[in-house]
């Protein structure tokens, strides 16, 4: 009796679990199989794998990712890395992670106005005789703002793995004699790499699929897999496409989810083993 | 070392500087009189007037801060109830099966939360508006509030919900008194953040607001896709001060507290010897 | 005779696979302080927990005061706990974690007002009222769990490794403390340590137990003169263990000599262990000792001096002595009759009891 009653708050938690976790996905499968008459077909799958356009878009989406994810990394880690040496760094923290709380599309809306035609960027190139170049709707504005969207959320797992670690490590290892250098090949680096992984995972899969940025700063020039899902539910209304789509997005993201997991299991069993010497 | 150190300082100010960039840009133009964000023309508090004036503007921000607030609050009580009950589950088996459920939404791209929400309705006959859009961020905020409660929870050294047992508490008293003020910080935590989401989502809104119901993000993606208006920097400024003022005041009743707690182990530590 | 507190009766105790404890009986009655002593993993805490009610046995019944106790929930037991890092509830004061047990109890706040500050008086806390708990050291955290657990009044109280995390000044404190704690509440405590200084200190009466077993229980003087085997004399305090033969009443022979010893009833010529304490056994010259070995080396320990030796067969040999004594020198030990102790192989503690029974009345 006290057993079930314990589990009633449960409810709740696990009704959100089943409408809003597994039926949407299992409802995004299932449209992925209708096309746009609602009739039963696989051709949405047919069309995705024979099509160069999907394909093409696919790796594009995949490769501006990548480069926005080891943009980020590589401009997150040393301010990590840094913050974690001032002195009142919670405070600098937050300082980093307010931006964020900064609506989104109002930081797209500076950047329009920074990088646009009559912009300050081509104001500046103008003085020092460059002359104004087309900055807005390009590849690079696009990376540029969704790295500079992304740099808080690598920011923060990376800095609390730093934080973690015991600054008698660091002793110890110039002690042993490595240099600055080698202190961070050697021990800071793979210590902080659960950080880092966490960081990747919260800016990859974003970034496959931002869409608003894409149209906003790339001026549909990039076209990724999230603008192409938003273009078939709200424009060409064709659902079972955008959900087509939809579903190899998800096959990714489980991918590299579970590629992450795995290697964050092996991780564990070293850290146990040697906690166990 | 020294100069190491320097190079750091540098780099941060470099990043703070690049962060800060496009906000201070918007406040910067808010207070010029062109109506482009190209050059200053001449210093006015008028876009602040016209951002006063247009009742649409304000009533939206009004209905985001609301739908934020009234998202996070369920979704916080909901999640904390998930983390307790994912808590309670003994085989790990289906622990891991529920934590690995509730994170699909956290790593799932916007775009794919919007979608498939909308198929959801649709299939069910809502219609979308206020409701479609609260249901939303109920649902992708629940995930973060269990993250951030569950570990509080596991941190909770058994011993203490033992030792409320023995001192002669029941089960709902252990709830009341031990867990729940126990997790209190994780609870906390897990509000601010569902509540950052709800205010920072535009994709998922984007997907499932009707023509009725419009949140600051996709009323500012369909007014940036026409043109700038200097009211919007007007806007940016003050929502920009407010966190501002929340992130300081947050930070200087922190330091107060660890200060205080600080002299007080110095004094316990004294009275020992 | 009054009721006893707390009676175990055949109580068993499986965690999965596991048997954490194996057949367990025993009594205890009111108003004595009891130690539960044993490595870790020995059940000991096992006991605790399932006289608390944290706990429920596999098969076997508790009784508390003549009562089964098997289906009361821990918060329905007249019974409180001090945890081994004290469960100090973090979100609540000094004065709130005290007074915890009473507000649950919804007892009128003035009443608790003032016994709470009469309970932290008697633990020397009146001041602290208003701390938090992480401004306390450990050994203020040490008296709020004693507060907590003694003001509800219970009839027993289990203190399990609790003073485990302080220093040892403080410790050897502590263990004045809770003896004169025990007295003047007159009171039931039950402590568990696997220390067996603070079992020897402060006990009426010890429960040493290994592997989910008691092996032996006695007053702290019995047990330690009397381990019932080579574990438990082991345990007990430093020994001297060696291998050596009873060859009949009153006459063992060990590393090669007989000597004339306390013990009885014994089979003849039965192998057995001999037990010398290191503090029974006096230094001096080689041809005054009963047994003559070579000083190995020596530690200064304050009071005494540690030194190990080696006998002839390589036995080791612990032995305090009051004055330095030369390495590598041969010196001689005497003991009296009375300081050797003989222990059978597998002798159970009921067997023990009786074969003492035959022979100390005579």
């Amino acid at each position: 009796m006290s057993n079930t009653a314990k589990r009633l708050y449960y409810i709740p938690y696990m009704l959100w679990i089943i409408l809003f976790v597994i039926a949407p996905v299992a409802l995004i499968i299932y449209q992925s199989f209708f096309n746009l008459d609602h009739q039963f077909t696989l051709g949405n799958y047919a069309a995705y794998f024979t099509s160069g356009t999907y394909l093409r878009m696919t790796l594009n989406s995949f490769w501006y990712a990548l480069i926005i994810t080891v943009a980020t990394v590589l401009i997150s880690y040393p301010a990590a890395l840094f913050l974690n040496q001032l002195k009142h760094k919670d405070l600098w923290l937050l300082l980093i992670i307010l931006p964020t709380w900064i609506n989104l599309l109002l930081k797209a809306y500076a950047f329009i106005g920074i990088f646009g035609q009559n912009g300050s960027v081509n104001q500046f190139l103008g003085f020092i005789g460059i002359g104004p170049k087309q900055i807005l709707f390009t590849d690079f504005s696009f990376i540029f703002v969704a790295t500079y969207i992304e740099i808080p959320f690598m920011i923060l797992p990376i800095y609390n793995a730093i934080a973690e670690i015991d600054p008698a490590l660091l002793n110890a290892s110039r002690d042993l004699g490595a240099t600055n250098w080698q202190t961070l090949t050697r021990v800071l680096l793979p210590l902080t790499r659960k950080g880092v992984v966490a960081g990747v995972q919260a800016v990859f899969i974003p970034s496959l699929s931002l869409f608003m940025l894409t149209r906003l700063i790339g001026g549909n020039r990039v076209i990724t897999l999230g603008t192409a899902i938003e273009e078939h539910f709200l424009t060409t209304m064709n659902w079972g496409m955008g959900s087509t789509i939809g579903v190899i997005l998800i096959v990714m993201m489980f991918l590299s989810m579970a590629l992450t997991a795995e290697r964050r299991h092996k991780r564990k069993g070293i850290g146990t083993g040697a906690k166990e010497k | 070392m020294q100069k190491k150190n320097k190079l750091g300082r540098l780099y941060l100010v470099f990043v703070f500087l690049v962060l800060y960039l496009p906000i201070a840009y918007l406040i910067y133009f808010s207070f010029s009189t062109g109506s482009t964000m190209n050059t200053f023309k001449q210093f006015t508090w008028a876009n602040y007037q016209t951002l006063f004036a247009d009742t649409r503007l304000i009533q939206i921000v009004l209905q985001t801060l609301l739908l934020a607030l009234l998202s996070s609050l369920i979704a916080t009580i909901v999640g904390t109830m998930g983390a307790l009950g994912i808590a309670a589950t003994k085989r790990q088996a289906n622990r891991n099966l529920m934590l690995s459920l509730n994170n699909i939404l956290m790593v799932s791209p916007d775009v794919i939360i919007g979608a498939s929400f909308l198929i959801l309705f649709t299939m069910l006959g809502i219609s979308l508006g206020f409701g479609s859009v609260l249901a939303s961020h109920i649902a992708f905020s629940i995930p973060i509030v269990v993250l951030m409660v569950l570990p509080r929870i596991q941190e909770m050294d058994h011993a203490l919900i033992d030792a409320a047992y023995d001192l002669g508490a029941s089960g709902p008293q252990v709830l009341n008194r031990v867990i729940l003020p126990f997790i209190t910080p994780g609870i906390v935590a897990g509000y601010f953040m569902a509540f950052t989401y709800s205010l920072d989502d535009f994709a998922v809104t984007f997907f499932v607001t009707g023509n009725g119901f419009a949140t600051l993000s996709v009323e500012i993606y369909s007014r940036a896709r026409q043109g700038i208006s200097l009211e919007i920097n007007a806007l940016s400024a003050l929502m920009f001060l407010f966190a501002l003022v929340l992130v300081l005041v947050y930070f200087f009743i922190q330091l107060h507290q660890t200060n205080r707690q600080r002299r007080n182990k110095e004094k316990a530590g004294g009275a020992a010897k | 005779m009054a009721t006893p507190i707390i009676e175990f009766h055949n109580v068993n105790k499986f965690f999965g696979d596991f048997q954490a404890l194996k057949n367990i009986n025993f009594t205890l009655d009111q108003g004595k302080f009891y130690s539960l002593l044993g490595p870790s993993g020995s059940g000991k805490t096992t006991i605790l927990r399932t006289i608390a009610g944290f706990n429920t046995v596999t098969s076997g019944e508790v009784l508390f005061q003549g009562k089964p106790q098997n289906d009361v929930p821990a918060n329905k037991r007249r019974v409180n706990t001090i945890f081994q890092n004290y469960a100090l509830f973090p979100h609540l004061n000094v004065f709130d974690n005290v007074a915890f047990g009473l507000s649950i109890r919804h007892v009128a706040k003035a009443e608790i007002e003032t016994r709470v500050m009469d309970t932290l008086k008697m633990v020397r806390l009146q001041e602290l009222a208003n701390r938090e708990i992480n401004e306390l050291s450990g050994g203020q955290q040490q008296r709020v769990a004693i507060a907590r657990a003694i003001i509800n009044e219970p009839e027993l109280l289990l203190l399990d490794e609790p003073l485990s995390a302080l220093d040892k000044k403080l410790r050897q404190d502590m263990q004045y403390e809770l003896r004169e704690l025990q007295q003047r509440l007159g009171i039931t405590f039950v402590f568990v340590t696997h220390d067996q200084e603070e079992a020897l200190a402060m006990s009426d009466e010890i429960f040493v137990m290994d592997a989910g077993e008691i092996l032996q229980s006695g007053t702290p003087v019995d047990i330690y003169d009397e381990p019932i085997n080579h574990f438990v004399a082991d345990f007990i305090g430093e020994s001297n263990i060696v291998k050596g033969t009873m060859i009949k009443d009153y006459e063992v022979e060990f590393v090669g000599k007989r000597f004339e010893c306390a013990d009885a009833g014994m089979r003849p010529n039965e192998p057995v262990e001999i037990v010398l304490r290191p503090e029974d056994l006096d230094v001096t010259t080689p041809d005054k000792g009963k047994l003559v070995v070579q000083v190995d080396s020596q530690l200064f320990r304050g009071d005494h001096f540690e030194v190990v030796a080696y006998d002839a067969d390589h036995n080791e040999w612990l032995i305090h002595s009051t004055n330095p004594v030369e390495e590598d020198k041969d010196i001689g030990l005497f003991f009296e009759p009375e300081d050797i102790h003989v222990m059978r192989f597998n002798e159970k503690e009921a067997d023990f009891d009786a074969r003492l029974e035959t022979y100390e009345g005579e």
